[in-house]
């Protein structure tokens, strides 16, 4: 299916409506903007229906456990107060104000004012529920024309709530096309980056190349690519332990922002030895708090822990020393950032902070977040380590996975890259 | 390895492949005669086998089946065991690895020899080996050299039940990749559904499906010669979320090739245990001869009494290259009391009700991870 003006044709219809796109583009370029107040007000009034039931079908049937947390979040982040601050933080008042600026020396003046970048082609990825929606959703804020890629897998969500914003503010329609071209259609995809100024892509790296190379120079892109995170352990008490293994059990270390490897600031493996004898049972403890409420994700759950006990013995030929019924801690003698096993299991090394830049500077295009862990009197000094490092998010342990409104994205803000400065001579 | 020989090949001398309980006694001996020489010959399985306190000397009672360690084919698919050396394998094969990782087996001339007893032995049931010459239609992979696929191999032994008149792909190789092309599949169709000679399909249930909603809504429905077949195998995999209901399937293979339900036969196996589960008359996966299967509870592990739900654990004495004894796969099942059938068969019929699709879930951080990897080399 595509969209294109507000009308649903079928994917056969696809190469009739690319060979009209730019003419269609040029069009809304010449005769249309969005206002920024159309998108919020009904992004508003869509999220007011959300919060009163009327999706609450489509989002009980999205694959997740605490989907109705998920509704609350969304609301969230739906209203006009949140889209409002999101604007003021990641703009700031140069992007959202034209203005005249006031060069010394008697240099000439210069109108600025921020301009929608003008067309996004958007690729996004499947893992997410909502995500295609979301980057459409940050395009149409910029005043973009948002061409749409959906992820194979994805289930008609997007479309859903993309058709209903139409609905509510009919205005948006010629800013937004959805089309469902398959990844290996290249010569459509090559189409319409042709007509893009900005490709936004989401995914893996092998999305990421592909996308590098749909573009052509000069074409702007914006890649939100696979991260890593880790938490980071300089002395710790009882307490953060529980919410670093809360943040652990809960997230399943599945996201981007979810940790991976465990770091202390030591030397010693003994010490690395005597935090897997305090933090097991602790994880252990957690996870059967947090029992899988589907059959799919207790015999995942279950067979992985199977597995790592098998390995173990493979391995070495001696039981994995720190593994209880659903977790396990590997220690290892290495500096890597490396991914868990996921579910419940974590590599857990050696990381002194004389050795944190170096270590982590391998890992540079990936870094994420670090969960930090230490003495008050230290988190200064770790978290200015930390962010020299190249890592874009340091948070509390336990808050690794939490969304702060108005934070940067992957060190950005999104809604920059999507507009462009124009300068004019007074 | 003459003992094992021994053991294995009473086992598949065995005339009827569902001979069932009689077979017990020498499926246990055949068990505990592999399992001595994987614990021999693959020191990894030994490592395993000695780390879960279970000795091969052990299977000597059908309740030590039961508690021989099973190896998940997650581990199947992080790491490579091999109880012959490379050379000595005739064959290898990989499962279709959706998640990115795949298993990698080999089979011996032995195990060969083995499985094609078996396949005889097993198509038996459905009337798939005729001389009479067949056209085929393989919704699936076209050979490939570099494709070393289960699947595609299976899909291309499913054509050797008849002498083959013609083979046409679904999945065809071209320029350095594979192309999926209906459009010839159907003009395939309906040229051979003019011939005097039956049209035998074989492949993916999906696949199937797919083409027969196209021919329907384009309104190319025909009727194909008498003794043609639809043979489905390979899995449903990402159909379970679609839930197509078995019902709707054969009624569209009415439909659309004039085929009634007992012309559609399906194989159930995979990779990791590849021994040919075909269904009966009635559609269910009676268990033959060459494997026992054990329905375990998703979070203890515990075998489960039948007609309950769990994770589907299968066990085969006929493969000497790999350890693959007893291997745990990634489906919920059932295993039901034989006599329910009512198709005549007495061995219990396995159902699979869906797979535990979670670690092929591509989650971000796993995939920054295979790219690190890719970095470091």
């Amino acid at each position: 299916m595509i969209l294109a003006n507000g009308r649903i044709y079928e994917t056969s219809a696809q190469a009739e409506i690319l060979a009209g796109l730019e003419d269609a583009i040029s069009r809304t370029l010449s005769e249309k903007t969005l206002s920024r107040e159309t998108v919020i007000d009904a992004i508003d009034r869509l999220g007011r229906r959300v919060a009163d039931g009327e999706f609450d079908e489509d989002i009980a049937a999205l694959p997740i456990d605490n989907a109705m947390s998920y509704k609350a979040q969304a609301v969230q982040m739906l209203s006009r107060a949140y889209l409002e601050f999101k604007l003021r933080t990641e703009l700031g008042s140069d992007f959202i104000d034209d203005y005249t600026t006031q060069p010394p020396f008697g240099m000439q003046p210069l109108r600025v004012k921020a301009m929608p970048l003008g067309v996004l082609l958007h690729i996004s990825a499947g893992n997410v529920d909502g995500l295609p929606a979301f980057s459409v959703a940050e395009g149409l804020l910029t005043g973009n024309i948002n061409l749409l890629k959906l992820p194979q897998a994805d289930n008609g969500l997007t479309l859903k709530i993309l058709t209903e914003l139409i609905k509510m503010a009919p205005e948006i329609a010629p800013f937004l096309y959805v089309f469902d071209t398959p990844s290996s259609d290249l010569s459509a995809l090559t189409a319409l980056a042709a007509r893009s100024d900005g490709v936004v892509v989401w995914g893996g790296d092998a999305a990421v190349t592909a996308a590098r190379r749909l573009a052509a120079p000069g074409t702007r892109l914006i890649e939100w690519g696979h991260k890593l995170s880790f938490a980071y352990l300089s002395g710790y008490t009882e307490d953060e332990l529980r919410q670093l293994a809360e943040h652990i059990v809960t997230t399943r270390q599945l996201l981007c922002s979810s940790c991976q490897t465990i770091f202390l600031d030591t030397e010693d493996m003994q010490q690395i030895s005597a935090f897997c004898d305090v933090f097991l049972p602790i994880l252990e403890a957690t996870a059967e708090r947090h029992l899988p409420q589907s059959v799919d994700a207790a015999a995942e759950r279950t067979l992985l822990q199977y597995t790592r006990r098998l390995e173990g013995y493979l391995e070495g030929g001696t039981a994995a020393p720190y593994q209880s019924a659903f977790c396990s801690l590997r220690p290892a003698e290495d500096r890597e950032l490396q991914l868990s096993d996921q579910i419940c299991g974590c590599p857990v090394k050696r990381l002194p902070r004389g050795q944190l830049i170096a270590a982590l500077r391998k890992h540079k295009n990936y870094l994420q977040t670090a969960g930090l862990i230490c003495r008050e009197e230290e988190r200064a000094e770790l978290t200015a380590l930390l962010a020299r490092s190249g890592v874009v998010r340091i948070t509390r342990a336990g808050d690794m996975s939490a969304s702060f409104a108005g934070e940067a994205h992957d060190g950005d803000y999104p809604l920059r890259r999507y507009m462009r400065i124009v300068n004019a001579q007074t | 390895m003459s003992r094992l020989t021994r053991a294995r090949r009473a086992l598949i001398a065995v005339p009827d492949a569902y001979a069932g309980e009689q077979t017990d006694a020498l499926f246990l001996t055949a068990m505990r005669e592999n399992c001595r020489y994987q614990y021999e010959h693959c020191p990894g399985y030994r490592r395993m086998l000695d780390g879960m306190g279970f000795s091969p000397e052990a299977l000597t009672d059908p309740d030590a089946l039961a508690r021989l360690p099973f190896l998940p084919t997650l581990l199947l698919k992080r790491h490579r065991l091999f109880s012959v050396p490379r050379r000595k394998m005739l064959i290898k094969a990989t499962s279709s690895g959706t998640s990115g990782t795949a298993s990698e087996v080999g089979f011996t001339l032995g195990d060969l020899l083995a499985m094609l007893n078996m396949v005889l032995r097993v198509s038996k049931l459905r009337h798939l080996f005729s001389v009479r010459p067949c056209h085929y239609v393989v919704l699936g992979y076209q050979p490939h050299r570099g494709n070393t696929m289960g699947a595609a191999k299976t899909a291309f032994g499913a054509t050797m039940f008849t002498p083959a008149l013609s083979r046409t792909y679904a999945l065809v190789w071209r320029d350095g990749g594979y192309q999926l092309d209906l459009d010839g599949v159907i003009r395939a169709v309906e040229r051979h559904s003019r011939s005097r000679f039956p049209l035998r399909f074989m492949g993916f249930p999906s696949y199937t499906w797919f083409l027969m909603q196209k021919m329907a809504e384009e309104g190319r429905c025909v009727q194909l010669p008498k003794g043609s077949k639809l043979m489905l195998g390979g899995g449903w995999k990402q159909f379970y979320a679609e839930q197509v209901d078995k019902a709707q399937f054969y009624a569209l293979a009415k439909q659309v090739f004039g085929l009634a339900d007992t012309d559609v036969v399906e194989f159930y196996g995979a990779v990791e245990h590849p021994i040919l589960y075909c269904d009966c008359e009635r559609h269910h996966f009676h268990v033959p001869i060459y494997s026992r299967v054990i329905i375990r509870d998703p979070t203890t592990l515990q075998p489960l009494e039948r007609g309950k739900a769990g994770l589907v654990n299968l066990t085969t004495p006929l493969i000497q290259a790999v350890p693959l004894l007893s291997v745990m796969t990634d489906d919920l099942g059932v295993l039901h009391d034989g006599a329910d059938c009512g198709c005549g068969l007495k061995t219990p019929y396995l159902e699979i009700l869906g797979r535990v699709g979670l670690h092929e879930i591509k989650t971000c951080a796993a995939g920054a991870a295979e790219q690190l990897a890719e970095v470091r080399l």
